[in-house]
């Protein structure tokens, strides 16, 4: 039998990659449209588990967020909310 | 004698936005030269205009941003990047290898959900 979610409180639920999903190749710094759904406020990166990226764009993602920092597309601290 | 390699790559720029039109196409020409005379070959260059910055590079909130696509042997990045440093009218740049040479600069928006 199948339980019910209610029940069973410490489950997860399963998330799905954006990136998958989107069947995207490689996640580009260029494309601001994209990482700053992956930043906080704060210019924080969002970590996997709230984000449901799979490990393998995570990297990607980190590095392109990094290199979007660096020309300064991107804040390394953005402003207090 | 090891064979040259040469290599596609993407250049990102962040010229002064204080400069004149004039100018900055001297920088941006001074930017290819610098390439060319290396043995490499500039395909494209994109002019993304002016635009703020997310934080002031040398006291400047605007730049103005070029991205270049080029081949180059890969020995000559090292002395091109000595010669950027060197140009105080470049506020930043970026040289990374890429596969191939977008027809433009545009991104396909994740779906929601």
């Amino acid at each position: 039998m199948k339980t019910h979610p209610m029940e069973t409180p410490f489950s997860k639920k399963k998330k799905s990659c954006p990136f998958q999903a989107a069947g995207m190749k490689h996640v580009d710094y260029k494309d601001l449209e994209t990482l700053k759904r992956f930043i906080t406020e704060r210019g924080k990166i969002l970590p996997r588990r709230v984000s449901g990226v799979s490990a393998h764009y995570q990297r990607q993602l980190v590095l392109a967020i990094k290199r979007a920092r660096y020309m300064a597309l991107l804040p390394f601290v953005g402003e207090a909310s | 004698m090891k064979k040259e390699r040469k290599f596609l790559y993407e250049g990102m720029y962040i010229l002064s936005s204080v400069l004149t039109d004039e100018t900055r196409q001297k920088v941006l020409d001074k930017i290819t030269s610098s390439i060319t005379d290396k043995g490499g070959e500039v395909h494209k260059i994109f002019d993304e205009g002016r635009k703020k910055m997310a934080y002031p590079i040398a006291k400047k909130r605007e730049g103005y941003y070029f991205i270049l696509y080029f081949t180059t042997p890969s020995k000559s990045i090292e002395p091109m990047w000595r010669e950027y440093h060197l140009n105080e009218d470049l506020l930043r740049f970026v040289t990374l290898r890429v596969e191939a040479v977008p027809e433009k600069i545009e991104f396909q928006p994740l779906p929601e959900g």
